[in-house]
């Protein structure tokens, strides 16, 4: 099957779940129903920056889903490719903005699932003056539990931020890593959904700071790829879903480095595919060209402006 | 975005119409009115079925008389024509090529010639099993030159340069008879198959047209790319720029036109020295410009940048300017109107070498051994012009765009290496390439070739084919005119990445390279079939299995025929905007359309209709991506 083939299967896919959760929300609350993301003032920030319109009930929100639908063109062009997969991170904004209907809390520690407007405004100084030097997106399950805790810890000591999507937050989790947006480590949530929530700070970050205007998608897509560091490291297996979320984050200027060898496509400095899960983090940067900027202190715990924000707990 | 925007064919016909308001004040000929005089063509030569081989005729073909005195019927007429073409454009570039072997072989140390990429030519002897160790770079070149210089006339064995394509395609070749011996026997015998009562059967012409096309693509084009690389330097990137407007109203305007980088290197040289720029000086010049036309142009703004004046059909339009001191030309598509063009105007024509003379021209002979003092000589004589310039005919149309070029198949490698990741990639290899095709990324490429022809509207096939062909994500690799036409619009410019699909926009970011690369001259269509069996080498395909084609929408010369069948022959798709004068045989437009197809896995689409053209390509090329499952 080719890439792109992949990617409108996910996508559909993804279409499918997301018609079906919408029409059963509005058969249980009306059409009339509220949703929102809390603490936000962008809507659903995804869907309101990429086409400038906002969601407010769930008769919007099914029209909204007949837009993203129509960007999910079947041409074997990558443009349609990278289209399908931001149709598909829409909808992946759609299905978690249901879990927040009548105020409920869906996500509980450690995950943070949405994130609020004033944790972007406050991560987004250091990204902009390269405090921050990057932002890694971990998606899945790592090899081993072990992997899991070095690849996190590895970035947490170049001071990029790291959020983290299904099972590999379980694994930090065994494995004690300290998580929170005070270290930089910020599960998200155990859906593969919930990497929306990453994407949301993207877009956020190019509304907020970029003043990008809502709607503008050439521009709002042409500013994360110059200015925000993501990358996106998604471990094997790679279902047809997360490869469309993948067209999608490769959209928005975000390198994917897997570990995937079947029936994956490599494209240069887009789609990498390496196996040694311990080099994700070189690839990864080189990938993003991210420069670290860091003087080696030999001192016998991890240093880095990531721990600034640890609290130290009496045991 | 910017205020980027490519200069329609539309301004470039304004701007011609202009100039030729200025020839008409001066009562200059011009191709149009030409044109119009050969308007209609004759039929019969147009359908090929005219054979004046011998002195019984000429014969020609109708239903009436279906064959011709000797017997031969249109099939034969038709094919022998063809490949008659084919030879004449085989010797053109093969001699071409042994004048650059023959520079090589007179090159040194403190000569007129220096080899200047002396790692290319290591390079090459070790492919030809020559030693290198401990060997003066002067004594190795005169001695890859001599064995060059044989591959002209070898009595036995094939073309050194055929080990360079993938095993398949070698035996492919060996297969089907058609590997190139000594590049001028495969001439020679094809002017012997086509005399008067030698080969008559369609099957047995082609074939030898592929042979003698191989012969020069694989012979005498590729001794002229690689030998030229070695002489004046392998191409990088570098920005120049393009069309008329490149020419200044304040310098000496020295055009260089033709082919052979031998001349125009030189000329370049002088043009260059703080000597030659005073002298100008004293004749009211600001300075020397040199621009170039035609493929001499691309060899020197492929290597130095220097500006392109235009392409074939603008040739004439250069003299027409008013400003132009001296147009000094080599070989090869060089209208004789030059000659009384200039005339009109104090531009002065100057012929250089013993296979072009032409009436009305200043010749001064040019060889590698009085290169230097003739450069400066030709140099002086356009310095002292200036003075002559009628200042009220003078007009340069103000229109010009920038161009990045020098896309060799080394620099394309080298582009490569740029996107790949250290953790993961080798480099040195078209690998990253290859996987933005599979991928989808990249749909394809297209290699477009190839001249201006009267028969098309000039210019306007070449650039709307490529406009389309980049929306469509699918990479084009130019050269000839082109690559000059594709420059003159503003194609080259980085910028014009706007103008692409998704796909092959992200790949021009993230490589930094325009959308069209401009990989040299007509001989350095050799590059391509490295760049085509590089392709095939490192992603396991056969040459034929690539979603690659070859387009010359607006062909005109013997060159563009011989250029055609070894692309054909090397498993490549190619696509013709003019018939090659085989319509009159339905047996020999059959075999070049389809039946060839059987030997070497690739054919010929003709089709006058620009739009269809690059719809067929669009579809040859998602056919060969659906075949292999990408």
């Amino acid at each position: 099957m080719t890439l792109f083939d992949r990617v409108f299967n996910g996508s559909d896919a993804v279409y499918g779940l997301t018609e079906g959760a919408i029409n059963a929300a509005i058969e249980k609350h009306g059409a009339d129903k509220e949703v929102s993301f809390p603490n936000t003032a962008y809507s659903l920030p995804c869907y309101y920056g990429v086409t400038g319109t906002k969601v407010t009930n769930l008769g919007e929100l099914k029209d909204a889903l007949g837009v993203a639908k129509s960007l999910m063109t079947r041409e074997k062009r990558l443009n349609d490719a990278f289209m399908s997969g931001v149709a598909t991170a829409l909808c992946a904004e759609f299905i978690e903005v249901l879990k927040y209907i009548d105020g409920a809390e869906p996500y509980s520690e450690p995950c943070y699932g949405h994130l609020a407007d004033a944790i972007i405004r406050e991560l987004g100084v250091p990204l902009v003056t390269g405090d921050i030097p990057g932002v890694a997106v971990i998606l899945g399950k790592a090899p081993t539990a072990d992997d899991a805790a070095a690849l996190v810890k590895s970035y947490q000591a170049q001071g990029i931020l790291v959020t983290l999507v299904g099972d590999v937050i379980d694994q930090c989790a065994e494995k004690g890593v300290n998580m929170g947006a005070g270290v930089r480590v910020i599960p998200l949530g155990k859906d593969v959904t919930a990497v929306i929530h990453v994407v949301s700070v993207a877009i956020r970050a190019a509304l907020i700071f970029g003043n990008v205007a809502p709607g503008d998608a050439g521009a709002l897509m042409k500013y994360t790829f110059e200015r925000v560091p993501a990358f996106v490291n998604a471990f094997a297996p790679l279902d047809d879903v997360v490869v469309a979320c993948g067209a999608g984050a490769i959209a928005l200027g975000f390198p994917v480095i897997t570990n995937e060898t079947e029936n994956i496509f490599r494209v240069p400095k887009s789609l990498i595919v390496q196996e040694d899960v311990s080099k994700f983090n070189a690839t990864s940067l080189e990938a993003r060209d991210i420069k670290i900027k860091i003087t080696n202190i030999d001192i016998p715990v991890a240093f880095a402006s990531a721990f600034e924000g640890e609290i130290i707990r009496r045991k | 975005m910017g205020d980027f925007k490519l200069t329609s064919v539309d301004e470039f016909e304004a701007a011609t119409a202009r100039l030729l308001e200025t020839g008409a004040k001066v009562g200059a000929d011009s191709w149009q009115l030409r044109v119009k005089n050969q308007s209609p063509h004759c039929k019969f030569g147009e359908t090929g079925v005219c054979c004046r081989i011998c002195a019984m005729g000429p014969c020609r073909i109708t239903p009436k008389a279906p064959r011709g005195i000797c017997g031969c019927d249109v099939h034969g007429i038709v094919g022998r024509n063809y490949l008659k073409f084919t030879a004449g454009g085989a010797a053109t570039h093969s001699d071409h090529g042994r004048e650059i072997c023959h520079t090589l072989y007179l090159s040194a140390e403190d000569g007129n010639y220096k080899v200047k990429d002396p790692e290319k030519l290591k390079r090459i002897a070790k492919e030809w099993g020559v030693e290198t160790e401990g060997k003066d770079i002067y004594d190795l070149a005169h001695e890859m030159a001599e064995l060059a210089l044989l591959e002209y006339g070898k009595p036995f064995g094939t073309q050194r340069w055929l080990k360079r394509a993938p095993q398949t395609t070698q035996d492919i070749w060996d297969r089907e008879g058609i590997a190139p011996r000594a590049i001028d026997r495969e001439v020679s015998t094809s002017l012997h198959m086509t005399h008067m009562g030698c080969s008559s059967k369609p099957e047995a012409l082609i074939r030898q047209s592929l042979r003698a096309g191989l012969a020069d693509g694989w012979g005498g084009s590729m001794c002229g790319t690689e030998f030229s690389d070695v002489l004046f330097g392998t191409p990088k990137p570098i920005d120049t720029e393009a069309n008329l407007g490149v020419m200044n109203a304040e310098n000496v305007n020295i055009i260089v036109h033709g082919h052979d980088p031998s001349l125009s290197e030189m000329i370049c040289e002088y043009a260059d020295d703080p000597e030659m720029i005073a002298y100008a000086k004293s004749f009211g010049a600001k300075g020397i410009t040199v621009s170039g036309v035609c493929c001499t142009s691309n060899e020197v703004a492929m290597r130095r940048g220097i500006p392109m004046a235009g392409n074939f059909l603008q040739q004439e339009n250069v003299v027409l300017t008013g400003a132009c001191e001296a147009i000094v030309v080599d070989v090869q598509c060089i209208f004789p109107a030059l000659g009384p063009l200039s005339k009109c105007f104090h531009t002065k024509f100057i012929t250089t070498s013993p296979i072009a003379q032409m009436p009305d021209s200043e010749f001064i002979e040019f060889h590698a051994e009085n290169a230097g003092e003739n450069a400066k000589a030709i140099v002086k004589l356009a310095c002292e012009n200036f003075v002559n310039r009628n200042k009220d005919l003078v007009y340069i149309p103000d229109m010009k765009q920038k161009a990045t070029v020098g896309y060799s198949v080394e620099a394309i490698v080298k582009v490569l290496d740029g996107v790949t990741n250290s953790q993961v990639d080798e480099t040195g290899t078209t690998k990253p390439l290859i996987e933005c095709i599979t991928s989808g990324v990249i749909r394809g490429a297209v290699a477009m070739v190839g001249c201006n022809n009267p028969k098309i509207r000039p210019d306007h096939a070449h650039i709307e084919l490529m406009k389309k062909l980049i929306a469509n994500d699918i990479v084009v690799i130019a050269s000839g005119c082109a690559a000059q036409a594709a420059a003159k619009a503003g194609l080259m410019d980085k910028q014009s990445k706007d103008l692409c699909g998704a796909g092959l926009k992200r790949v021009c970011e993230l490589a930094d390279i325009p959308p069209v690369l401009h990989m040299g001259s007509c001989v350095d269509i050799s590059r391509m079939m490295i760049l085509a069996a590089t392709l095939a080498k490192d992603s396991g395909l056969k040459i034929s299995q690539l979603p690659v084609v070859g387009c010359a929408p607006e062909w005109m010369s013997e060159k563009a025929v011989s250029i055609g069948n070894y692309v054909v022959a090397t498993g490549i798709d190619t696509f013709l905007g003019v018939d090659p004068y085989v319509s009159g045989s339905s047996e020999v437009a059959e075999l070049l359309t389809n039946g060839v197809r059987e030997w070497v896995e690739a054919a010929y689409t003709v089709e006058k209709d620009i739009d269809k053209l690059v719809d067929s390509m669009i579809d040859r090329i998602e056919e060969k991506r659906a075949a292999i499952g990408i």
